[in-house]
């Protein structure tokens, strides 16, 4: 990570607080974070420690109560829903846990929704390419409910990647997959990450997950409390030995 | 960029276009269709009925409106205002009704029109003379109904006429028997020499009264001036007949009814104190209620789906948001996502509910003859509808698109703007919308669109302010108290499910957690079946009610002026024969003439005319005394008391009405005249009557010692099967001077009458019931999330397919039998109101229904339940899991 690279995402002493039974409780408190592109960053910690939490804030899916959030030098803590949505669109993706696919739609169509939304006039080609990227290029026209665990999270991350995001955040993404498919999975998403040289904030328990991050920060009782953890410099990173799964001659 | 390539509008249609085909949007579209179906075919098909019903009644009236009059109506305005000053009754409105303008008017409106002049004279056949009911009519008369006449006695061959040729009359059987003349032969009305030149079988509006003096004879209308029968102070009754489709004949009501003077009367079949009219009124307001209360529940299972609709699409709003979708791209698509599904399912709803409302016509129209008048005909003819469909018109179309606009738009403002506020933060967190968790003032105004709405159609439908007020006040205050009891009983449920086997405890502990979630559902299913159990209860009151006014011996024969030595014999002759009949009753004319000290010629003459009501007739003219020593049956005493069998003192006894009328009170002395006699009497009772049941009825009553010394004819009503009809003609073939007035003709009318309106009550209770059973369904519906995450913890956690299902069951069953229950409950006060307040029935308790409502309660809502929960009990563990985790 050298200093002349470019910040993606600053925080700067966010808290966020509710009130629950007349009681305040501190959620996040004092939290200082800065990302630069092209970085693997993952958010580690036990249940309840607040990471999620984080996640939400740095994607703009909530306000701090207290503090500053920038992504791509925008003030997040500033915007209303509205432009934060706008945020979201031009410069963010995502993948969740529980997949979230919607269910009426079919892996295809689920697929272009960002595309649609920021009127890419290609999107249906773009989408069939990026299901082709995740393997899954005859199951377009399957609906969510009749594809496996894995094949639902590897349509999200085609959808994560359609709209080619500065930055991606992902909500343990294996959470819910059995450990083979986790590992396939999470090739996938370092691959995809690498090859669309996408910033990745990854919230996870997991700490193998975690590892394949250039660096980790750890929440701790809403506290960030170690921030300097790097487990590899970028240059050694881009040299995984696992067989990429993509075909780099597409990148 | 055209809406119809916006990316909003390609991903709405195309969310659209898959759920509709993956039966995900089934229940919501169900709901809609229903409501629209049930409103278009109600209104439809109760429309159909009523105006059949009233062209049916109408000819009991031989028209469908009638203006009478004791005068002619004055040809222009000037002759109105000439005859306003030498008319010092009349009062002092301006506008007063006259020929030229009547005419006019019913021109503009296609209304066609028929006169009739009614009065009594002697008529003369040979050396024979006898007084008869002499009716004068012309050419169109009658409007509706049928005057069958036949051209001998034992012809049966009857051919539909109108009226006689000029020159000619028809006449009523029993008057050839009494002058001994027959078809062909000429008789003297007044001045004029008329021939018979047919026998009127069946007279449409023949009157109910028995106490009408008797024989008709019906003339041509333009004979009348030769017969000079009408003399300066003639008593004369003219009458004015109108007959068009039933907008027409409204505005012609709104047209005439501000002219009519004191002199006048303007009605209709239903206003007519007749068991017909009484049953058809009544027939009508069920129908309309039976709609209300289907629209309702319509609307109910609308809400109930809009809900789940609202909470089915949250997780994909937040995806949206969170992939960065604007709020306007949101609100745009489910706009138009929820504009798509209401106006598929509205135009769904036109097509299924015509053609149930066709279908409802068909089944019965054999027990239906749809009338059709054809304006500017001289005859209403006849149509009896086929497989032809029958054109249903533009008023259930429309109401039937407003409710579907009504239902789509209120019901789902607020699960929408819920969806639509959706935080992207759902996606990361399971954050669904929880109603227990909003203020309670958030709460009253999400329910106030929806009960604005239904307020809205409710009125539509009704057109009734105070019907559809109390209706929405009684269903708020009863939603209210079953929520409050119903959470009782749940709690009270538990308690019990504690001390029994595993899935009864697991059933009750599921019952109570979601005690919230499961008051409203409790609320919906016992509105549900409160209403259906309603409309099943007020159908056999009524039906029981209808088949009591006509008990299979209805008496069908009346004889009139049976002379005091041959009463004797005529009741030895019902005593032999095995007739049911009445007593027989004395008959005394005599006139009021004074009330305590005031003179009451005054009174009567005003009361004469009175717009209203019972033997207004009869007052003010002589009329029927009778004295008893036993109060007559369906005579109940309201005020005072019966007298002594063997009292000596003179009294009398009023009935109600009258008594209202002329303000008479227990205690006043009533001066009476009869013939050159005076009495006076106090009045020691005061009687409600059946006028309904078929049997004499009297205003005035008076015990015997008072009336017994003079002179009397007498009356009694009898049941003579058709097998003794030839035994009773001969019979009186020894007495001619005892008339007969057979009244079979008219109980078979108002038989098939109640027939058909049994029919259509039992058509309409059939969608009701379809529409209970979508509430029901629906609400089941909307909880299967919510159940699906159980059952795949339960799963998890070792519970067996049986404990799973049983529990499942019997959860449903104690929710639809605490539903059933209280559905009783609130259906029997109802009921009370409906009987006391709509129908002025006699009340009455409904304890067999109770059974019915919780035993069909626990049974229909456990089935639906256990149903609905079917598919996800026996999915794979893994399945459910991975559905729900």
């Amino acid at each position: 990570m050298t200093s002349n690279s470019e910040i993606i995402l600053k925080t700067q002493s966010i808290t966020k607080s509710v009130s629950l039974e007349n009681k305040q409780l501190h959620l996040l408190q004092g939290i200082d974070l800065t990302v630069y592109k092209g970085e693997t960053v993952a958010i580690v910690g036990s249940s309840g420690s607040g990471k999620t939490t984080l996640l939400s804030l740095l994607a703009g899916l909530d306000l701090p109560s207290q503090g500053e959030v920038y992504l791509k030098n925008k003030p997040l803590h500033q915007l209303n829903e509205e432009d934060r949505s706008q945020v979201r669109a031009d410069h963010v993706g995502f993948i969740f846990q529980q997949f979230l696919l919607v269910n009426s739609l079919t892996a295809l169509e689920n697929v272009m929704l960002p595309a649609e939304l920021a009127n890419n006039g290609n999107a249906k080609q773009e989408a069939q390419a990026l299901l082709a990227q995740v393997g899954l290029s005859d199951r377009g026209s399957h609906f969510p409910s009749q594809l496996s665990g894995g094949e639902q999270q590897r349509v999200a991350i085609a959808r994560a990647f359609i709209t080619k995001p500065d930055i991606l955040f992902a909500d343990e993404p294996t959470g819910n997959l059995d450990k083979k498919t986790s590992n396939h999975i999470a090739d996938l998403l370092f691959d995809l990450n690498k090859h669309y040289d996408t910033t990745l904030v990854l919230v996870t328990h997991d700490l193998l997950l975690a590892k394949r991050c250039q660096r980790s920060v750890e929440m701790k009782d809403g506290h960030l409390v170690d921030q300097s953890i790097v487990q590899k410099p970028l240059a050694e990173q881009n040299q995984e030995p696992h067989q990429p799964i993509i075909n780099p001659a597409n990148a | 960029m055209s809406i119809l390539t916006a990316n909003w509008a390609k991903q709405s249609f195309r969310l659209f276009l898959h759920e509709l085909k993956r039966g995900e949007l089934t229940i919501i579209i169900l709901a809609i269709v229903l409501g629209v179906a049930s409103v278009f075919s109600l209104a439809g098909f109760s429309g159909q009925i009523k105006q059949a019903l009233i062209n049916e009644s109408t000819s009991f009236i031989a028209a469908d409106r009638i203006l009478q009059s004791s005068r002619p109506l004055v040809e222009t305005e000037i002759d109105s205002e000439v005859d306003l000053e030498n008319d010092s009754t009349a009062d002092s409105k301006v506008d007063h009704l006259n020929r030229i303008a009547i005419d006019e008017q019913s021109q503009q409106l296609n209304i066609v029109q028929a006169e009739q002049v009614l009065m009594s004279s002697m008529v003369f056949a040979g050396d024979n003379m006898q007084l008869v009911e002499l009716v004068a009519v012309s050419k169109n008369y009658p409007l509706r109904g049928e005057l069958l006449i036949s051209e001998s006695v034992n012809d049966s061959d009857e051919k539909i006429a109108h009226a006689p040729v000029q020159g000619t009359v028809f006449v009523e059987e029993k008057f050839l028997s009494l002058l001994g003349a027959s078809v062909g032969d000429d008789i003297e009305i007044g001045n004029a020499q008329l021939v018979i030149a047919g026998i009127a079988k069946q007279i449409p509006d023949a009157s109910f009264s028995v106490f009408t003096s008797g024989v008709k004879v019906i003339v041509n209308i333009a004979d009348l001036k030769a017969t000079n029968l009408i003399q300066p102070g003639s008593r004369v009754t003219y009458k004015y007949l109108f007959a068009g489709n039933s907008h027409d004949i409204d505005a012609l009501d709104d047209w005439v009814k501000p002219k009519i003077n004191d002199a006048q009367r303007w009605y209709d079949i239903q206003s007519k104190q007749s068991p017909l009219a009484n049953a058809l009124n009544r027939a009508e307001k069920y129908l309309s209620l039976a709609s209300l209360l289907g629209i309702i529940l319509a609307a109910v299972a609308v809400a109930v789906a809009s809900r789940r609709y609202g909470q089915k699409h949250q997780s994909s709003v937040a995806v949206y948001k969170a992939m960065g979708a604007s709020l306007s791209h949101i609100r745009k698509l489910y706009a138009l996502h929820w504009a798509s599904l209401s106006l598929f399912s509205i135009m769904v709803g036109l097509v299924f509910g015509y053609m149930l409302a066709q279908l409802g016509l068909y089944v019965i129209k054999d027990y239906l003859p749809i009338q059709a008048i054809q304006p500017g005909s001289n005859s209403s003819t006849l149509v009896i509808f086929s497989l032809k469909l029958v054109p249903l018109g533009f008023y259930p179309f429309i109401m039937a698109v407003l409710t579907g606009l009504v239902c789509a738009v209120a019901f789902s403002l607020v699960p929408l703007k819920q969806l639509i506020a959706t935080s992207p933060l759902a996606a990361l967190r399971d954050e669904k919308l929880r109603d227990d968790k909003q203020p309670l003032l958030a709460r009253i105004g999400q329910v106030l669109p929806p009960i604005i709405a239904l307020f809205f159609l409710l009125l539509l439908f009704s057109r009734s302010l105070v019907l559809s007020v109390s209706l929405l006040l009684a269903g708020i205050l009863v939603s209210a108290l079953l929520l409050i009891v119903g959470r009782m009983l749940m709690s009270i449920s538990r308690a019990v499910g504690t001390k029994s086997g595993a899935a009864w405890h697991l059933a009750m502990a599921n019952l109570k957690r979601r005690a919230a979630a499961n008051s409203v559902q409790l609320v919906s299913f016992t509105i549900a079946i409160k209403l259906l159990l309603l409309i099943v209860v007020i159908k056999s009151a009524l039906l029981s009610e209808w088949q009591a006014q006509l008990p299979d011996k209805a008496p069908n024969l009346f004889l009139v002026n049976i002379a005091n030595e041959q009463a004797k014999d005529v009741e030895d002759f019902i005593g032999q024969n095995d007739i049911v009949a009445s007593d027989l009753y004395a008959v005394i004319r005599g006139r009021l003439t004074a009330i305590n000290k005031d003179e009451v010629a005054k009174q009567v003459s005003k009361e004469q005319v009175d717009g209203n009501d019972n033997g207004r007739q009869g007052v003010g003219r002589e009329l029927n005394l009778t004295w008893r020593a036993q109060l007559p049956k369906e005579n109940i005493i309201a005020q005072g008391s019966w007298w002594h069998a063997d009292s000596t003192t003179p009294e009398v006894s009023i009935e109600e009405s009258l008594a209202e009328r002329l303000q008479i009170k227990l205690g006043d002395m009533l001066t009476f005249q009869l013939g050159s006699d005076t009495i006076q009497v106090p009045v020691t009772s005061i009687r409600t009557v059946n006028w309904q049941s078929m049997q004499p009825n009297f205003y005035m009553i008076f015990s015997p010692q008072v009336l017994a010394d003079f002179p009397a004819s007498f009356i009694a009503s009898l049941y003579v099967p058709q097998d003794k009809k030839r035994l009773m003609q001969q019979f009186l073939a020894n007495y001619p001077t005892i008339s007969l007035i057979d009244i079979d003709a008219l109980i078979e009318q108002l038989r098939k009458v109640i027939e058909q309106v049994s029919k259509a009550v039992e058509f309409i209770l059939v969608l009701v019931v379809l529409a209970g059973c979508l509430v029901l369904v629906a609400q089941v519906q909307a909880s299967m999330e919510e159940r699906e995450r159980e059952i795949a913890i339960l799963r998890t956690i070792g519970a067996k397919g049986t404990l799973l299902r049983n529990s499942v069951l019997f959860e449903f069953i104690a929710l639809g039998a605490i539903a059933g229950l209280m559905a009783s409950m609130a259906m029997e006060l109802t009921v009370y109101l409906l009987q006391t307040n709509l129908f002025n029935m006699q009340t009455s308790f409904h304890f067999e229904f109770w059974l019915l409502g919780i035993v069909a309660g626990a049974g229909f809502v456990g089935l639906v339940g256990l149903l609905s929960c079917w598919r996800l009990i026996n999915l794979p563990s893994v399945t459910l899991i991975r559905r729900t985790m």
